[in-house]
């Protein structure tokens, strides 16, 4: 344990120096978690306007008696999806810069050579990738409810954050999903050597994200806390495969012989 | 220190080293060459215990790598052949970063960083980013890294490539030196006057093992001697007089010298010595030309290449 600290210490003092990884991260908080609320909170009235706005809440809630409120909480609920972004995001941006720097630099084998076991490198690696994950997306969550409950005080006189549902989403599904994307992005990691392509394992896991936030807008079916926990339970299975499968590729013998490594 | 017996690695369908045993003892310097591919990395990585044997049984310090992988990888240093370092920062942390793996203490630890980066003069630039070092300077910090600890067996993988001379012989004074800290050094190398003027006994190997002998057993167990003649005038004018002996094997001539490859010397000299005396040469020097390891280890492994 005392290793993987030396090793989390380390990667994580690069990582902080890394514009490339903060660059997107502020982006990203800036018009998810600032931007896009204050927009949709603020501008809620002339939504409303729009006669088709009208008709979709009338499909949606049926008949409401707010539909202001009604449509600050349906806001809300893409914007929490939207925020996944950030534990897809972040882990798939360290993690492989992580695993590749390692391999163009040539670190790996000396490394390897002192007395570190393979999983205190795995697992000091994964907390480099989880952890910024962790502090960001729950920060980008306080910022979203903080920006939201002024906004929606300001216009409408109430705090509608947090909810259960933030709850689930902030504390169980981002950590579910940032544990994911870190075991994947290493396993990808070991087979390229081209962080860009590693780092776009993020991108594939965006797919979703956006699916579940266009199905919500078609009508087809509105996240509420079940569906969120059967969510978290589906990712959960999955864990301990990818969490097998990294443990695998991450032995001695397949690092040095098995990985693909800059020639 | 060190004991290899009939040690096979294949990987899938090739096979990298092919039933090797050797053994090395405390503060030896062995010399492990061999041709590119001949399996010399294959084996420092099975010894170090990053790759594990397909057969064969290895004991270091007498411990197994299967059983004592950590103990062992606690008590060497690896210097590979291709060194890297975390280029993003400093040397001194380059350092401090490996040797935080090791159960030694903070001060040893602090003062073994100081004392590395002093012997090879980068003390100086200690805070510099490592990407922004020579390679040769890298080389150097990669040689510290791989003492850091003070290990008792020391795997050097071309040590001294890319070094300028200067660096190159500190390298080598500092390796020969290990021999009064009782540290085994096991030194693979393509500089084979390096190997020669360093190694207590030489292992060449190409995929199994050719020989291993000291440079004065090879020298002596050469089928080809050489022996230099030095006449007082030109040595062409005897040339075809020395091409007329069966026993001389080969010779080269150059100015007042002709160098002769011989089988069997204590037959072919007394019949070389007596035709030239007998056509009224005059000698000047008749001398015993001792093979250089290069030249053994080039016959050794055309020997090879032959079977």
């Amino acid at each position: 344990m005392k290793n993987a600290a030396v090793v989390f210490k380390k990667e994580i003092k690069e990582v902080i120096k890394n514009k490339n990884i903060w660059m997107p991260i502020l982006i990203i908080t800036a018009i998810f978690s600032i931007a896009m609320p204050l927009v949709f909170i603020l501008g809620s009235n002339s939504i409303l306007k729009d006669e088709d706005t009208l008709n979709f809440i009338n499909k949606i809630f049926g008949q409401v008696g707010d539909p202001l409120r009604v449509l600050i909480g349906f806001i809300l609920k893409q914007l929490l999806i939207f925020l996944l972004i950030l534990p897809a995001m972040v882990p798939s941006l360290i993690a492989p810069s992580s695993v590749i720097m390692e391999k163009e630099n040539n670190t790996l084998e000396p490394l390897l050579a002192t007395p570190l076991k393979t999983s205190e490198l795995l697992l000091g690696k994964s907390l480099t990738a989880l952890v910024p994950s962790f502090v960001i997306s729950t920060i980008n969550f306080i910022i979203l409810t903080i920006v939201v409950d002024v906004a929606a005080y300001i216009k409408l006189g109430y705090a509608p954050l947090p909810t259960m549902e933030w709850v689930i989403v902030a504390f169980l599904l981002s950590p579910i999903l940032s544990f994911i994307i870190t075991m994947a992005s290493v396993i990808v990691s070991s087979k390229s050597t081209d962080i860009r392509s590693a780092q776009g394992i993020g991108a594939v896991i965006i797919v979703p994200i956006y699916l579940v936030i266009g199905l919500q807008l078609a009508g087809f079916f509105l996240l509420n806390i079940t569906y969120l926990l059967i969510g978290c339970l589906v990712l959960l299975a999955v864990c301990p495969l990818v969490l097998r499968l990294a443990v695998k590729i991450f032995d001695r013998e397949n690092i040095l012989t098995k990985w693909k490594m800059k020639a | 220190m060190i004991k290899v017996e009939n040690l096979t690695k294949k990987f899938e369908t090739i096979t990298a080293v092919e039933n090797i045993s050797f053994d090395i003892n405390e503060s030896e310097i062995f010399g492990f060459l061999g041709p590119n591919g001949a399996g010399k990395t294959t084996t420092i990585r099975m010894l170090s215990t990053l790759i594990s044997q397909t057969s064969g049984k290895i004991t270091i310090d007498n411990r197994s790598p299967e059983s004592d992988g950590e103990y062992i990888r606690s008590i060497i240093g690896l210097l590979t052949e291709s060194p890297g370092m975390y280029e993003k920062i400093s040397a001194y942390d380059n350092l401090d970063y490996y040797s935080s793996f090791y159960s030694i203490s903070n001060t040893i630890r602090k003062n073994n960083i100081k004392k590395y980066l002093k012997m090879f003069d980068l003390w100086d630039r200690k805070d510099d980013l490592a990407g922004t070092y020579s390679k040769g300077m890298k080389q150097k910090l990669a040689l510290s890294r791989a003492l850091i600890h003070e290990p008792k067996i020391l795997f050097l993988d071309e040590p001294t490539a890319g070094l300028d001379p200067e660096s190159a012989h500190m390298v080598r004074n500092f390796i020969e030196s290990q021999k009064k800290e009782k540290t085994t050094v096991f030194l693979c190398t393509h500089n084979l006057e390096e190997a020669s003027n360093l190694s207590d006994r030489v292992c060449i190997i190409k995929r199994k093992i050719i020989r291993i002998a000291t440079l004065s057993e090879l020298q002596s167990d050469d089928k080809n001697k050489r022996v230099e003649i030095v006449f007082t005038d030109d040595a062409d004018r005897y040339i075809k007089l020395l091409e007329e002996i069966d026993e001389i094997k080969n010779i080269q001539s150059d100015k007042n010298k002709a160098t002769l490859v011989i089988e069997k010397p204590e037959i072919s000299n007394p019949i070389i010595i007596k035709k030239l005396v007998d056509s009224g040469a005059q000698v000047l020097y008749f001398n015993e030309i001792k093979a250089t390891l290069e030249e053994i280890y080039l016959d050794l492994i055309k020997d090879e290449e032959a079977k």
